[in-house]
């Protein structure tokens, strides 16, 4: 085949893959699993007391750059806001006016997380984006209560591209990750598993095994290749059955070892969007069977109006590029990235880094000279202070917050200034900060930190 | 086609792949790594457990029953003997005490041990109230600074300029009988706390301890760690930092020492801090060596700056020791006259600090937060 036929069959396929219409059935499933996953994970932050702990205790939050003007409500309001989240998830995954259920799950659960940067997950903000992309599509236009309640919505197919974004978003994640993972320090000094490993020694079964060093190699190369091509074998029909069993297999193990949550769990549910139409139509043929409800069903084609639909082509293309550069936008900081994290979050790179702090703050009257050491749980969680120590910008905003609170008490001018020592990688702790730079005169903005020392710089405070 | 599709991709592949690993350099150089983490992680904790936590409880428990019956043989008959034996008994105890306060965990955290025999400064005022009311819970929330070692300090020590002024609040004052009666209630208080944690040791709890060998915050490991940090927190803000005004613009608070009143303050953090290096060694109370952190550590080929953690700390460990104990008692008089011994004290302790609590949690995964976390 000449190479200009090979390339248009590949750019019809790709425009297929947008255009042509497709049955329904894996985006009713989709939303289902989503709604029932979210729905789970929604109950047991509530359980586990995290609504009192992160959103209620804290006296300070550390926004994100542009959001300070978000806060927790009060105590009552956070539970209600959770409470909105339980009820928008349930409704999604029946399918309940569904619409208003995804918008409501979408502002409430990307509102809480944009109150306190300390909680940020690479999964939360992956929940954000999805419910966001759910937003677009029809998700509920077949095996719905919406459906039940107003048959005149039902449809069959549509156009693919609503099956097509999900897949790619999915194929965008594992591949970033993938790429956040070929480093030095990952391929070829299986850090940080070769410390996370052995600390998980006194696991049964596997624990013997996860002392050994060649096992911390294995598990780094073998994560990089499985994230950089899952998605791919996900998307071939022909690699797609043992490429799940892999995905199963990966995120049980990892879910296992590590307290990471229940990002395994949501990335075992939503990765079955890869499956077929027909598997998709059979399963809910199966259940619907159990409510002995077998009705035949006849073609409705879902026909998106042609404005809307370029409307919605082109603010997905911005959205696709937008998710193709910001982990990219590293690149444009200088030093090392796990150091400075400029352009660390938001670009999947999870469980590469183990770093660890501590953060000695003070607080210097700039009329009378005299200065106090801060004792940093009178401002913060444990969390928080744990979460701060390692990151530049938390640090900043501490200073800043310090600044005022001090300012309050009576100190004139205060001048912030940190003692910070940080450990990356089992490098041992060296100073982070500049400890003469003054951190309340300093801005926070998307340039790049003067005041953070640089990596190779060695502590000698000995 | 698909054959080229996937050419394509494998060149783009390996592309990134050596892209970014040539620009990525070299991090740390490499130390001849052992193929494999030998530790005996339940080794250490039975250690620990049976040769240091236990036997410094039974020291501790036996000195607690030596001060109330100190006390009992006191408040029968008041006398300058009587009283030195008492003050003695008493010295002994804060200091055993003091060899137990890093172990908050299990039993001791249930209790709030810490809270409960030594929340300094003590209270006065209300040690005062109580003796006149004569009624008082000494584990509400009013009498926590009421109660434990302090509160003894200051009714032995802190009451009258000399040891006769301090009898004759014992005898010929009008609240005679009711500072007595407070007196016995405060050591028995403390005998009881003690004993309820030395009795879960020797009925279960070290067998939980010793089998909870895992990483995460429940585990022995994580808890031990917590309360060593916990305990170095209590030492350089609360023993040190405070009176020597580090945390009020520089304004020393001398009153607010640990064992104010007794005047034995650098000793006891002394021995606090020789205890916490003992945990850190594995040393049992007789003095030998078994397994300790610094093993794990050692087995864990973990490094501090080209060099091996467990020898920074170590070093850190005995800089802290000989510098604090140059710092002359009382201490609330070394901060007024002559302030530089103690502050070189503190930075040295803060020094450990930062190898404690950042170094080692990082350096052997163990996890300190309950929170879901992806590693970054």
């Amino acid at each position: 085949m000449a190479i200009n036929d090979c390339r248009k069959t590949l750019q019809n396929k790709f425009l297929a893959s947008f255009t042509t219409h497709r049955h329904i059935a894996p985006l009713a499933n989709l939303r289902i699993v989503f709604g029932a996953i979210m729905l789970y994970s929604t109950i047991r932050f509530i359980c586990k007391g995290w609504i009192a702990d992160f959103y209620v205790q804290p006296k300070f939050h550390f926004t994100f750059y542009g959001f300070s003007w978000i806060h927790p409500f009060s105590e009552i309001g956070m539970y209600t806001l959770f409470f909105l989240m339980t009820i928008s998830s349930l409704f999604i995954m029946l399918g309940f006016f569904y619409r208003i259920a995804i918008v409501t799950f979408l502002l409430s659960f990307t509102y809480v997380e944009l109150i306190d940067k300390t909680f940020y997950l690479n999964h939360y903000y992956f929940i954000s984006i999805f419910s966001f992309l759910m937003i677009l599509v029809p998700a509920h236009r077949y095996f719905s209560l919406d459906v039940l309640r107003k048959p005149s919505l039902k449809i069959t197919q549509v156009p693919a591209w609503v099956i097509t974004i999900f897949k790619l978003q999915l194929l965008l994640v594992y591949f970033y990750a993938g790429l956040s993972k070929l480093t030095y320090d990952w391929l070829f000094e299986a850090m940080p598993l070769k410390i996370w490993l052995p600390a998980n020694a006194s696991l049964p079964l596997v624990g013997y095994f996860l002392d050994k060093i060649w096992v911390a190699y294995l598990f780094s190369w073998f994560g990089a290749v499985f994230d950089l091509s899952i998605g791919f074998l996900l998307l071939k029909k022909s690699t797609r059955k043992p490429a799940y069993f892999f995905v199963v297999l990966f995120h049980v193990f990892t879910g296992w070892f590590f307290k990471i949550g229940m990002f395994p769990y949501i990335m075992i549910c939503v990765t079955t969007i890869f499956f077929s139409e027909d598997f998709h139509i059979k399963l809910i043929k199966n259940i619907r069977s159990i409510f002995s409800k077998t009705s035949s069903e006849n073609n409705l084609q879902l026909n998106i109006n042609p404005l809307k639909q370029k409307v919605i082509y082109a603010l997905l293309i911005v959205y696709f590029v937008l998710q193709l550069l910001i982990p990219f936008r590293f690149l444009l900081y200088p030093g090392k990235l796990y150091w400075t994290e400029e352009g660390y979050r938001f670009s999947w790179r999870v469980m590469l880094m183990e770093k660890g702090g501590t953060a000695f703050f003070y607080v210097k009257d700039a009329l009378t000279g005299k200065q106090s050491e801060v004792i940093n749980s009178h401002f913060l969680t444990p969390m928080q202070e744990k979460m701060m120590a390692t990151q530049p910008d938390m640090i900043l905003q501490y200073a800043h917050y310090l600044k005022d609170e001090y300012e309050k008490k009576g100190v004139h001018n205060p001048i912030v200034t940190t003692e910070c020592y940080v450990t990356l990688n089992g490098s041992g702790s060296r100073l982070f900060i500049d400890s003469t730079v003054d951190l309340a005169k300093e801005n926070e903005s998307f340039l790049p930190n003067k005041w953070v020392l640089s990596f190779q710089q060695k502590n000698n405070s000995k | 086609m698909k054959s080229i599709s996937l050419k394509l991709s494998a060149v783009c592949l390996l592309g990134l792949l050596l892209s970014v690993v040539a620009c990525k350099k070299k991090a740390t150089p490499t130390i001849t790594n052992p193929s494999s983490v030998n530790f005996d992680r339940k080794g250490m904790l039975t250690n620990l457990a049976n040769n240091l936590i236990i036997p410094s409880y039974q020291a501790l428990n036996t000195t607690v029953i030596t001060l109330d019956s100190s006390v009992t043989v006191f408040n029968t008959s008041q006398n300058i003997t009587t009283l030195a034996n008492l003050q003695a008994a008493f010295k002994n105890a804060y200091l055993a005490w003091q060899s137990c306060s890093a172990f908050e965990v299990g039993p001791a955290d249930q209790l709030s041990l810490n809270v409960a025999v030594n929340t300094f400064p003590t209270d006065t005022h209300q040690i005062s109230t109580n003796i006149n009311s004569g009624s008082y819970n000494l584990a509400g929330l009013v009498n926590q600074p009421a109660r434990g070692f302090p509160a003894i300090d200051y009714l032995l020590f802190g009451i009258g300029a000399d040891a006769n002024a301090i009898l004759a609040e014992y005898t010929t004052d009008s609240k005679a009988a009711g500072r007595k009666q407070y007196l016995a209630a405060l050591s028995a208080d403390i005998k009881t706390n003690i004993q309820t944690v030395l009795s879960a040791w020797q009925s279960g709890y070290t067998n939980t301890f010793v089998n909870a060998t895992g990483s995460d915050v429940g585990s022995s490991l994580g808890l031990l760690m917590n309360s060593l940090d916990y305990d170095l927190e209590i030492l350089k803000n609360d023993e040190l930092g405070i009176p020597l005004g580090k945390h009020s613009m520089g304004n020393i608070l001398p009153n607010e020492v640990e064992a104010y009143y007794s005047g034995i303050s650098v000793q006891l953090a002394v021995q606090q801090l020789k205890i916490i290096q003992n945990i850190y060694l594995g040393k049992s109370i007789q003095g030998s060596d078994g397994l300790g952190l610094d093993d794990y550590l050692v087995a864990l080929n973990a490094q501090y700056n080209n060099g091996s953690l467990n020898d920074a700390i170590k070093a850190q460990f005995n800089t802290a020791i000989t510098d604090l104990g140059n710092v002359p008692d009382p201490l609330s008089n070394t901060i007024i006259t002559n302030a530089t011994p103690a502050n070189k004290a503190y930075v040295d302790i803060q020094k450990l600090v930062v190898l404690m609590k950042t170094d080692m949690p990082s350096a052997t995964g163990i996890l300190i937060t309950f929170v879901d976390n992806d590693g970054d």
